[in-house]
């Protein structure tokens, strides 16, 4: 059987539409420029692509509603019964036939035109040629109008139809009209189906759907039913019968016990009986509805009979009220589990069922001793079990609590938190201290590792751990340290003189300066030297001597030199031996010479103002290849 | 609410400041600023660059190894909620923190003594060397030498008397 997706069914355009669509797509689709000069095959072909491309268009198309629409034949005969009730089996089938009729027409059409066409021997005759033949082609869709008009109707229609799934477990609500059905489905699933006093609310089939025991179940909604024969009923009530007949369901037979709807119980109970024979091979439930406004106890004697009697036929009775709840669950789940049973029932009877049982086999664990170990079911599991029969009240939502609030409503998440203490629910749980995060700290067994820490420290601190010793140092190591101090200072301070003297340029030696007595005096006493009472020390004569030289002596008649070569040095000492104490020193004064001419002598300098450097790596010996000629001498 | 560590310097970074990067394995870098960022993206080493903690822990220069310090560490199993043990945890932690400040305190300062130790002694060589810079060496024993000197004359010339 063809899957068929009533929603997926393409738009059937108008006919006017049709032509239009197909004319101007020929046009757009196919090469526009041809003339008189073109060679005659060249112009013949282009004249009949014309026309096949419309054929093929309108082809397509036409083919496709065809397969589109659904085959009464193929599709559930629910389904097609429901389609003959709303759409008439015969107008559509006709109407499809004369599409059909329509696409092979225009077929033959294009077939006899391209023969002609082969025998145009000019642009003119092949251009009217092509005229003729897509004007009857669009002839024959104007003819079509009416059954395009009719098959894009019952397409909008079917699209809306409810998804019914004929073989899934179903419940169907029959019974006159006004006795409550469309409430009773309101209240059992999520379907919204419009309730009003009046007679034939609802007009088609509704469907809504709850579950049950895990399973998905339809609810099926009907029009209602009046009494009368089978040819009378109209077109609502005829889906009504349909779905009664086709849909292998429970039936709930919904009566109106206190006779609001405008029929009386004998009424009610002569259309059950009338449609009965419909309810071979269905679980029948009667639902006696209304009973908030009157109970069957309070029914009249032969009333409350007729009840009695359907039950010993073995039809269940249960009184419901839609308005009030009571009794649509227990209504619910009788009317499931009866068709559940039914379906299993029918299963097994079936043939399919021995390939299933054939390799089902239940393993009982064998006995090894008298212990009784009982299935252990969680408490969660048995009161969710029991919600599901009987519809419980959820708890409480936050969304409710908020509706209830209003604008005090505030989100406060941590009530519903799993503490040891339940009143510690509302606490605010500082989470940082000093640039610690608390979290950090958290440990069950944090106060015994405190202990051990204490303890530790305590440990430390007896062995002196802690002890700064700085206060070891006795008075003589701060004196050095005091000392060391004024050396440092002493020493800086003599770096920043040397800098500031710094002599850009030749340096006199040291003798070339007069030193002050004043600052001479001065530095020694700061040393730690007396320097009182000098006037008569060396220093002192020397420089009083040093100016007396400048001075012209007085020309007296002196004695004969005793020896010429001690004659000017008797007072003054010769050069490399002025300013030197003793012996000791000399030698270090000669030494001294030596070193500074080390560097000279060694570099084969004539003195200290040799400053020529020899080129040691001549370029015009070293420089270029090695050509002829040795290298032992560079 | 966290204060997290900065991958570069281990400093703390307090909530709204400082970036996150995430790298294409998944892992998460937190800097404290942008000094840090900058550093982590010119693909400097952590453990060498001095200025940062990864330093001075991995040269030896702070306390890395002590029970005080294994405190406060992130755990993978989270404790319900319980107001003593919370308010216990606080106490502790205060105390945890005084140990803590002591021990690593104590390092330092063990570290520096060596130090102490050298400046004493070069000290004392300074002075060996260098006590002529401010003080002349025998200058009391010249004073002594001239005053025995004018005590032997005097003792001379009493001789000389006698």
């Amino acid at each position: 059987m063809a899957l068929y997706n009533f929603k997926k069914i393409m738009v059937v355009p108008t006919a006017k539409d049709f032509i239009d669509l197909t004319l101007s797509k020929t046009q757009r689709k196919t090469p526009t420029v041809v003339h008189k000069h073109y060679q005659i095959h060249r112009i013949r072909h282009f004249y009949m692509r014309k026309v096949k491309f419309t054929q093929q268009n309108y082809h397509d198309r036409l083919s496709q509603i065809l397969t589109d629409f659904p085959k009464l034949d193929d599709v559930h005969p629910f389904y097609a019964d429901l389609m003959n009730v709303l759409y008439d089996k015969d107008h559509y089938k006709l109407a499809l036939g004369q599409i059909n009729i329509a696409k092979n027409l225009i077929d033959n059409v294009a077939k006899d035109y391209v023969r002609l066409m082969k025998y145009g021997d000019s642009l003119y005759r092949c251009k009217q040629l092509k005229r003729a033949a897509l004007g009857r082609m669009c002839t024959i869709m104007k003819r079509q109008k009416q059954s395009l008009e009719y098959l894009e109707q019952v397409r909008q229609h079917l699209s809306r139809l409810p998804t019914i799934d004929p073989n899934t477990r179903t419940l169907l609500l029959c019974g006159y009209p006004n006795v409550g059905k469309s409430s009773f489905i309101n209240k059992v699933t999520r379907a919204d189906v419009e309730v009003q006093p009046y007679a034939f609310t609802t007009k088609s089939l509704f469907v809504g759907h709850m579950d049950y025991k895990y399973l998905r179940w339809q609810v099926v909604d009907t029009p209602g039913i009046l009494d009368h024969p089978l040819e009378e009923r109209n077109t609502i009530e005829m889906q009504a019968i349909t779905a009664l007949a086709h849909l292998r369901s429970a039936v709930l037979y919904v009566m109106d016990v206190s006779e609001q709807c405008g029929h009386n119980l004998e009424q009610q109970l002569k259309l059950f009986e009338n449609i009965r024979p419909l309810f071979a091979n269905k679980p029948l439930t009667i639902v006696a509805n209304k009973c908030d406004v009157k109970k069957i106890t309070e029914l009249s004697e032969e009333n409350q009979k007729i009840f009695s009697d359907l039950v010993a036929d073995g039809i269940p009775v249960i009184e419901t009220s839609t308005l009030t709840e009571e009794g649509v669950m227990q209504v619910k789940t009788e009317a499931c589990d009866r068709l559940l049973a039914h379906r299993v029932d029918t299963k097994m009877k079936g043939k399919k069922v021995h390939d299933v049982l054939n390799r089902l086999h239940l393993a009982m664990p064998a006995k090894r001793d008298e212990k009784d170990r009982p299935p252990f079911i969680p408490e969660g599991a048995l009161t969710r079990r029991k919600a599901m029969e009987v519809d419980a009240p959820k708890r409480k939502l936050e969304r409710d609590l908020e509706v209830e609030l209003g604008d005090d409503y505030v989100l406060d998440l941590q009530k519903y938190w799993d503490l040891m203490n339940k009143d510690e629910k509302s606490d605010k749980i500082p989470e940082v201290w000093e640039g610690h995060n608390i979290a950090d700290y958290i440990d069950p067994e944090i106060m015994k590792h405190l202990v051990e820490l204490e303890k530790e420290e305590e440990l430390k601190v007896q062995a002196g751990e802690y002890n700064s010793d700085e206060e070891s140092e006795d008075d003589e190591m701060k004196e050095i340290r005091q000392l060391a101090k004024q050396i440092k200072e002493k020493k800086k301070l003599k770096f920043m003189q040397s800098i500031e003297k710094d002599v850009h340029g030749p340096r006199m030696p040291r003798t070339a300066k007069k030193v002050e007595r004043k600052t001479l005096e001065k530095e020694m006493s700061d040393l730690g030297l007396e320097m009182e009472a000098k006037d008569d020390s060396h220093y002192v004569a020397q420089a009083r001597r040093s100016r007396s030289t400048t001075r012209k002596r007085k020309r007296e008649p002196s004695a004969p030199p005793l020896s010429r070569t001690r004659s000017q040095s008797a007072s003054r000492p010769p050069r490399d031996a002025s300013g030197v104490r003793d012996a000791k020193m000399l030698k270090k004064v000669k030494m001294m010479m030596k070193n500074s001419q080390k560097d000279m002598n060694r570099m084969g300098k004539k003195g200290e103002a040799d400053r020529h450097v020899f080129d040691l790596k001549p370029k015009h010996l070293l420089a270029g290849k090695r050509k002829s000629g040795s290298t032992d001498r560079r | 609410m966290r204060i997290e560590k900065c991958y570069f310097c281990s400093g703390p970074v307090y909530p709204g400041h400082g970036m996150m990067f995430v790298r294409n394995d998944c892992k998460v870098f937190r800097f404290c600023k942008s000094k840090c960022h900058k550093n982590f993206k010119k693909k400097r080493n952590p453990r060498k660059t001095r200025w940062t903690k990864a330093f001075r822990k991995s040269a030896g220069k702070e306390l890395t190894v002590d029970n005080s310090l294994e405190f406060e560490k992130r755990r993978s199993i989270p404790v319900k909620y319980q107001r003593e043990l919370w308010n216990k945890t606080v106490e502790a932690m205060k105390r945890v923190e005084e140990i803590k400040q002591k021990r690593q305190a104590q390092f330092i300062v063990n570290r520096l003594k060596k130090g102490r130790e050298l400046e004493k002694s070069e000290a004392i060589s300074e002075v060996k060397k260098n006590i002529h810079l401010i003080r002349a060496p025998h200058a009391a024993k010249a004073k002594k030498m001239e005053e025995k000197m004018v005590q032997k004359l005097q003792e001379d010339v009493e001789m000389g008397e006698d």
